[in-house]
């Protein structure tokens, strides 16, 4: 009886699971073997290969990197600060609040202050820098980027450092450790699983970031998450955009091995 | 000052909030190499002490010396002290031999001479050849040890202990009591060591300070403290004890129990109320009518070493006596005991006052307050 009852929570559970995890996956795989007038084919994986699937898989990297490593080193002092402050939930708050508005509205409104004649460009005007092209550069792309992502990256790294042991930064300065010696010994392998986390729930989305690279890079950064978004909407090769999302999916399981939690102390 | 003073609180006085006094005006003066023991009851103060000589929080008022220079804002890592912690604070990422190590490294010390330090601490802890363990595979007094080992293999001035044999069983307990103070005198540093435990803080200490409340009750060598205690909450706090209202008499001569009784306390107004304390091992048991006061045995409880008896005279004051022999319960017993075993506590009386009191007795007449 109970046995049943278990199972039969388990069931709805069980069905989005193949619905819309398994039976995605195993179509995407299965498009990817199929060219543009439905024949099989191993062409699209040939096709990767070639130095342009491959320069763009290499520069969806660098702007993941890019974008990841900023988030990193914005959000580990920010969220060093937050812990360490009185108003914690507060600014928690303020934090997060942003990543309740929708993607589309915040990109928008980047455009309006990027814009030739926006808010950006008025203030470089006034500290007598000038006006200049700011918006549909990488500079814009990795910048609004950073600011979309950076709850995601703070979130994981602050509930690491909450959880730390006040006494044990104690013991380190009582053990002769200076402030940084504390931090690299002490602060930072003990909260290097929210830097993990904190990477994982940046740098894979950033991979197949599109919406960002059409509307404040003005196309000029294209990423394999662009790549899929052309083949599928704009040149109908269903099976190219397949093979490309099924690299990435790659990319993203030696991610999780790679960030994932390895044995303690290894850091 | 002739005393080597290696600590010294001037007054210092600790708030977290406007009338959150934690420490009230707390001075004292520790000589180097010696054993000092904080003894309170909980929240009274003693981590909060701990942590201001470590350098973890400053005083609110008042001046900390180190070595006759005052550190109020010296930073914690650059204080030659220790501590074992309350928690033990261990760092969960590394194991045994890198958690003694850490502060050696810090020192920049070579390999060899690490590896020598770290495994002599291991030994003396009693935990040879855990070198390799993770942190997470020792016993909660097996952690506490080596919170032990991480302080001493730095060779520190000072050391500060915060409860560090509270997780032990009996005989572990003992066996370390015995080791610390053992090792505290071949070092030569100075231990500060915290407790709750007012045994532990009489066998290991060569001084104890009594604190409740944020307030220093009383200082002293753990003879002076456990014989003469300053009032009733030293007296309680430090063992058992019967604790009488009485009238100071004249001199010599004090009233309680409805009975005067010969005593060896004197300078105090005639017909003064006090306190009077008469320890529970003090007490003999006798006959009805060869003791001094006669009381009816309610209960008796066998201790091991001793049976406690409780008895109430006939004004209804509670007795505790110790004793070898068994009593019968309901039987009328007298109880007996000396006049030195009658302490006498003036009320709110300051420890400068009592100390004054004390000196008089030994320098007038040789009539010294039973030791
Ligand atoms: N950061 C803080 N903010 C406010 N109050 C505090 C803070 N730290 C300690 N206290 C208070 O200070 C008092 C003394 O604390 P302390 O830790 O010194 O006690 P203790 O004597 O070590 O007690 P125990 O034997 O339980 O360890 C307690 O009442 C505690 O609530
Ligand atoms: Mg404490």
């Amino acid at each position: 009886m109970q046995a049943n009852n278990r199972t039969f929570y388990w069931i709805p559970y069980v069905l989005w699971i193949a619905l819309f995890v398994v039976a995605p996956l195993l179509l995407i795989v299965y498009y990817s073997f199929f060219d543009l007038n439905g024949n099989f084919t191993f062409a699209n994986y040939q096709n990767f290969f070639t130095p342009v699937y491959l320069t763009m898989a290499l520069s969806s990297f660098w702007y993941a990197f890019l974008i990841t490593f900023f988030c990193l080193i914005i959000a580990y002092p920010a969220a060093y600060f937050i812990t360490h402050s009185k108003y914690k939930q507060l600014l928690l708050l303020l934090i997060i609040l942003p990543s309740w508005v929708n993607l589309l509205l915040k990109a928008y409104a980047f455009l309006g202050i990027f814009s030739t004649y926006g808010a950006a460009n008025s203030l470089l005007e006034t500290v007598g820098i000038g006006a200049r092209q700011i918006l549909f550069t990488d500079f814009s792309f990795v910048f609004v980027s950073v600011y979309i992502f950076i709850p995601f990256m703070i979130l994981p790294i602050f509930n690491a450092l909450d959880k730390l042991n006040p006494a044990l930064i104690y013991a380190s300065r009582d053990l002769g450790a200076s402030f940084w010696a504390t931090f690299l010994k002490v602060i930072f392998p003990l909260t290097s699983s929210g830097v993990k986390a904190g990477v994982q729930a940046v740098f894979i989305p950033a991979l197949s970031l599109f919406m960002m690279t059409r509307l404040i890079a003005g196309n000029r950064v294209i990423t394999l998450g662009t790549a899929i978004e052309q083949h599928f909407l704009v040149t109908q090769d269903w099976g190219m955009g397949a093979t490309i999302a099924v690299f990435l999916i790659l990319i993203m399981i030696v991610m999780m091995i790679v960030t994932g939690t390895r044995k303690k102390g290894v850091l | 000052m002739t005393r080597d003073s290696i600590i010294r609180f001037d007054r210092v006085t600790k708030a977290y909030g406007p009338n959150e006094r934690v420490l009230n005006e707390v001075s004292f003066d520790m000589e180097r190499g010696k054993f000092y023991t904080l003894l309170g009851p909980s929240g009274c103060g003693k981590t909060t002490i701990l942590r201001i000589i470590a350098g973890f929080i400053e005083p609110t008022s008042g001046d900390v010396f180190f070595n006759g220079e005052r550190i109020n804002h010296v930073p914690a890592n650059k204080r030659q002290v220790n501590t074992v912690f309350q928690d033990y604070a261990l760092f969960p990422h590394l194991n045994v031999y890198e958690n003694i190590a850490f502060g050696l490294r810090i020192k920049k010390m070579r390999k060899a001479e690490i590896d020598a330090k770290v495994k002599e601490a291991l030994k003396f802890v009693n935990l040879p050849g855990y070198e390799s363990r993770e942190l997470s595979e020792m016993s909660g007094g097996q952690k506490q040890r080596v919170a032990i080992a991480r302080a001493i293999v730095n060779e520190p001035q000072v050391i500060l202990l915060d409860e560090p044999l509270s997780a032990l069983d009996l005989k572990l307990r003992t066996e370390m009591q015995y080791e610390l103070r053992e090792l505290q005198q071949r070092l030569g540093i100075t231990f500060i060591f915290v407790t709750h435990d007012q045994e532990e803080a009489l066998a290991m200490s060569d001084e104890i300070i009594v604190l409740n409340e944020g307030i220093i009750q009383q200082s002293g060598t753990p003879t002076d403290i456990y014989d003469e205690p300053i009032n009733r909450f030293v007296a309680d706090f430090i063992g058992e004890s019967n604790i009488i209202d009485g009238v100071m008499f004249q001199d010599f001569e004090v009233e309680f129990a409805g009975r005067r009784f010969e005593c060896v306390d004197k300078g105090l107004r005639p017909n003064e109320p006090v306190e009077v304390i008469i320890r529970p091992e003090d007490l003999a048991v006798t006959a009805a009518e060869s003791g001094k006061i006669q009381a009816k045995v309610d209960s008796q409880l066998f201790r091991g070493v001793h049976y406690e008896i409780c008895c109430y005279d006939a004004d209804g004051n509670e007795w505790l006596v110790h004793s070898t022999k068994k009593a019968v319960v309901g039987d009328t017993v007298g109880l007996d005991f000396e006049p030195e075993a009658i302490h006498v506590m003036r009320l709110n009386e300051t420890q400068e006052e009592f100390n004054r009191r004390l000196e008089s007795y030994s320098a007038g007449g040789g009539q010294n307050a039973g030791k």
